[in-house]
Formats: C-alpha cells, structure tokens, sequence
C-alpha cells in the first residue's frame, strides 16, 4: 500500500469514489428531510455528522498508504482500549493501562517493521506472538509492585482489553500487509457497516422475536437473519475486490461477516450491560463511543484474516 | 461468584469539551503524559527566554494541603507559580482561571484543562460555587492539593497590585491552611495584557513565608482583614531586593 499504489489500483479508486459518493448523496437526502421535518430527521444528521467524520479519515489513511493506515489503526485500538478502560475502571491502574497502551503500540510496530526472516512487510512471526509477551509484562505489574487487592480483577481486565481490542483489531493493520490489501480492507469495511445497516432495517421492518433480550433488546431474530442474508449475497456482488477467492471463501466470507459482525456487537454489549452503560464514550457525534463503532469489526477482522491465510498466502 | 466492582468513569458519556470543562476531573494517563511533558517544556522555555528564577522555595509544605496567593499581570503568572512546584505535585496543584475567559473555546479549554490544570472559577456568575470547590479541594489533605490563587481578580495592567478581594479570607479564615504569598518580578513586563507573544525578560518569583489564619472569624471584616494581611506580605516581598 501507498500513495501510487492507491492511485494505481482500481479496487481503491472504485471504493473511494462509490463511499465518498454515498456520503455526499446521503447527506443531501438528510439535509433536505431535515429541512422539511426537522425534529424527524434530528438523530440521522447527527449519526451522519459521526459519517462525515470518520469516512474521510479512513479513506485518507489507507489513501496515505500502509504507515498512515497502520498508524490510525493503531490510534483507533488505543482509544477503543481506552474507552474500555474507563469504563471498566482500570483507566484508574495507570501502571496496568500504559502496559497495554505500550502493548497495542508494538502490535502496531510488528505490522511496518520488515521481517527479518523473511524480507517481507510486517513481522507476522512477532506479531502472532505479541500476546505472549504482553500477558506476560501485564501479569508482572503487580508483581513488580508487591500487590494483591484487587490485582486478579485489573490483570483479567486488561488482558480482556489487550487480547480484543488491541490484537485482534490490530489485524486489520496486518491486512495492510497483504498482497491485496485495499481489496481485503474496503471489503471487510464496507461489508461490516452494511451488516449492520441490514440489521438495523430487516429489523425495523420485520423484527418480531428478540435476539437476546438481556444483551442487546432491541435485536431480533428477524434483523439477524436478514443482515446474515445480505452479507451472504455481498461477497458474490463484490468479487471483483477478493480476485483470488474461490466459491468457498465467498461463502465463508459472508458467514464471518454476518454472524461475526453481530457476535461482535453483541460481545461488547455484555460488557457494556455489566457494567451498566449505555454507550462506551461520546466521541463520535450521533454513534456514541468509538468501541461501538467498531465492535464489529474487531471480531471478524481477525477471522477474515487467518480465513484468508488458511488458504491463500497473505504475503 | 462474587460480582466484581467496576469504577466506570463519571464523564463517560460526556464530549470532550464537556470532559475538559468538568471539575474535578477524572485522571487520565494521556493528560498526566501530555501536562509532564508541558511542564519540562514551560521550564526549560521559562528558564531560556526569561531567566526565571526562584527564591523561597524551601518555604513550599512537604505535604498537606496549602495556597499560594501572588500578584497577577500576566498569563505567565500560573506557569510560573507551576514551575516552583515538584513535578510530582503538578496533578495536585490547581491554579484558580477564569471561567469566562480560558473555559469557552476549544484550544483555550484544552490548554487551561491540560496543562495547566486550572480550576475554572465563575469571577461574575456562581462565584459561591466556586469558592465551595476550592474549600472541597483544600480539604482533601492526603495527598494534599495547592491552590494557586490571584486575589486581584484580574491582570492589572499599570505595574500597580490591586486591592485582594476578600474571598481568599473566606477560603482561609478559621483553618491551618498554609498560606503562602508570593511575588512575581518581571512577567507583566515580559508578556503583558493586550499582546499575543512573550517578549525575553528577566522573571523572578519569590516565595514567602507560609501564614495560616486560624484566629480568624467568618465575618467580613476578618476576610478583608486576611486579603489586607496577604496584600501587604506580597508588597513587602515586592520590595526586597535580590542580594547582587
């Protein structure tokens, strides 16, 4: 990935253009509804504010290439982490907290960094590893202290932390790695928020049976299902931005992105129930935290990832 | 299985401007990190750009609460009062901003709340309310907080100290709080009101003697007697010249 090579690659030129078209087109809609029946229309404009914030970075960054797509990745794991952390309460253990900030930092770095072994971009050796050598450094912070109270609690929250929000999004920095990179990026970008987008409205319009009514009340069955069919018909639309894909990975694609997706959003609503909060932060206007805004992600990224892996190489 | 306590944070739902306005504040790795680093950088740029000297510092309490009152012509005064303190106590220490002025727009509110840590105090609305969160704050005595007050209410601007307003008297009067007054040489010259850069001149602060007003009353009287009792120990600091 970089700047040529965005400008050289067709499946980046398509994405660009097809998003940054959607956003515009969309945001014309909303301002003329909103225009005409202001109070309807109020959440939609906040939630395409959040939009208008985020598209343009995202597209920007992996425009930018492979470091800058990395390095927002990177920042995007350690405010989710950090969102998480305060939350939970381990924003307090300040020695705890920087461990795992320094944690999702070095996955970062493992994914820039050229393999020593075998020349390539990114250390997957190292990176596949990190969580190792990080459970291990978080495991002697209250060692390294002479604690006790409270310690099982703060290590199995950070580790939680590090483990889902620093390692397995740090995938999607890997995939920068990858031989098709914009393709395999945009796809699993595009294909998450429309999962969702599909659950939300086969849910409105047909929901009827809860999904999981101590999570998440207002998911149904009926959106579930609906979200899962369309990310199941996507890949096969979509086919031209995964060349080397053959019917079974289409299949599996489509299956790790419409239950994955919703397995994901669910996992962070446990939490957030047991914690009892509504949304992770406030940072983006009219989506809530940036933890619920990637939820999905977090967990089919690293699926998608060593799905692709399993049968093609990455590198 | 026993149910684990989480301590979400108060401000979680709340935007960042509303974060950085709220007082107290919820600690935050990233503004501890971000408020160090702008220490070391004032210190080093107070030192080489204006000499800035210190005098009195073995005056400052090794712990507990206490407050600091000095003269105020500059925007320079609060990074110089921070300055004189251990770096270990700059998450502890509070210098009083005006709400008005330095908690509206966004980089104003971002600096003041960062990395100075300042106290937004309401000058004209809610001035109670703000006097009570400095009583909250000076109460707390383990790890001990500093207050950094300027009871003259605003920079002056004629190199002439205003009467001190006598709310400092009603923080104060009845309590052991350490009180220590403090003179500030120079800064009003180097980066005076009106204009956007600090120009290189000699600043020197000089630390009094701590005074603590427990035979005082509640009365108006005492608190003006107190806020007189300061201003005079700033003036006398004023007037002592540093040996050549």
């Amino acid at each position: 990935m970089s700047l040529q090579a965005a400008i050289d690659s067709g499946i980046f030129r398509f994405y660009a253009l097809a998003i940054l078209s959607l956003l515009a087109f969309a945001g014309i809609t909303i301002a003329i509804l909103r225009w005409r029946w202001p109070q309807k229309m109020d959440h939609a404009w906040r939630s395409y504010l959040g939009w208008l914030m985020m598209v343009p970075l995202v597209i920007g960054a992996i425009f930018l290439g492979r470091f800058a797509a990395v390095f927002l990745f990177t920042i995007i794991s350690i405010f989710g982490f950090k969102e998480y952390a305060r939350a939970t309460g381990l924003y307090r253990d300040f020695f705890m907290t920087g461990t795992a900030y320094l944690g999702i930092i070095a996955v970062g770095i493992t994914c820039l960094v050229t393999d020593p072994n075998l020349h390539t971009p990114g250390w997957y050796g190292l990176f596949i590893v990190m969580p190792v050598y990080v459970i291990a450094a978080l495991l002697m912070v209250p060692i390294l202290r002479n604690r006790t109270a409270g310690q099982l609690q703060v290590m199995a929250l950070a580790i939680l932390g590090f483990i889902y929000i620093g390692w397995m999004f740090g995938h999607l920095s890997f995939l920068t790695n990858a031989n098709h990179a914009y393709g395999y990026i945009l796809y699993l970008l595009v294909a998450v928020s429309l999962n969702d987008v599909a659950a939300y409205t086969c849910g409105r319009l047909f929901g009827r049976h809860p999904l999981r009514s101590e999570i998440s009340p207002k998911k149904t069955w009926e959106g579930s299902i609906g979200a899962l069919i369309f990310s199941m018909i996507l890949p096969w639309v979509m086919w031209f931005s995964l060349p080397d894909f053959t019917p079974r990975e289409l299949i599996l694609t489509g299956l790790i992105v419409g239950i994955g997706g919703q397995i994901g959003d669910l996992a962070i609503s446990v939490i957030k129930r047991d914690v009892g909060i509504k949304d992770t932060g406030a940072l983006i206007k009219g989506h809530g935290g940036i933890l619920d805004r990637i939820d999905s992600l977090i967990f089919t990224t690293p699926l998608f990832f060593h799905m692709i892996s399993f049968y093609h190489p990455i590198q | 299985m026993e149910e684990w306590n989480y301590q979400t944070a108060e401000d979680l739902d709340q935007t960042l401007a509303e974060r950085l306005r709220r007082f107290p504040r919820e600690p935050d790795i990233f503004v501890y990190g971000a408020r160090l680093a702008g220490a070391l950088t004032i210190r080093l740029l107070l030192k080489a750009w204006h000499r800035f000297t210190i005098r009195g510092q073995e005056h400052l309490p090794r712990q507990g609460s206490f407050i600091m009152v000095a003269n105020h012509s500059s925007h320079l005064d609060a990074l110089c009062m921070l300055s004189a303190l251990p770096m270990g106590k700059l998450h502890h220490a509070f210098p009083a901003a005006a709400a008005d002025y330095f908690f509206v727009s966004l980089p104003r509110l971002a600096l003041a709340s960062i990395i100075v840590n300042a106290l937004p105090f309401h000058r004209q609305t809610n001035l109670r309310q703000s006097v009570s969160l400095c009583q909250n704050l000076l109460a707390n005595d383990s790890p001990g907080n500093i207050l950094i007050l300027f009871p003259e209410g605003t920079r002056s601007t004629n190199g002439q100290m205003n009467p001190f307003k006598p709310g400092i008297g009603k923080l104060v009067a009845g309590t052991s709080l350490p009180v220590l007054p403090c003179y500030l040489d120079g800064a009003g010259k180097a980066w005076p009101k009106g204009t956007w850069c600090p120009r290189p001149c000699r600043v020197t602060l000089t630390i009094g003697q701590p005074r603590q007003f427990q035979s005082y009353g509640q009365s108006r009287e005492d608190h003006d007697a107190i806020a007189a009792e300061l201003y005079q120990a700033v003036q006398e600091l004023a007037e002592q010249k540093p040996a050549e």
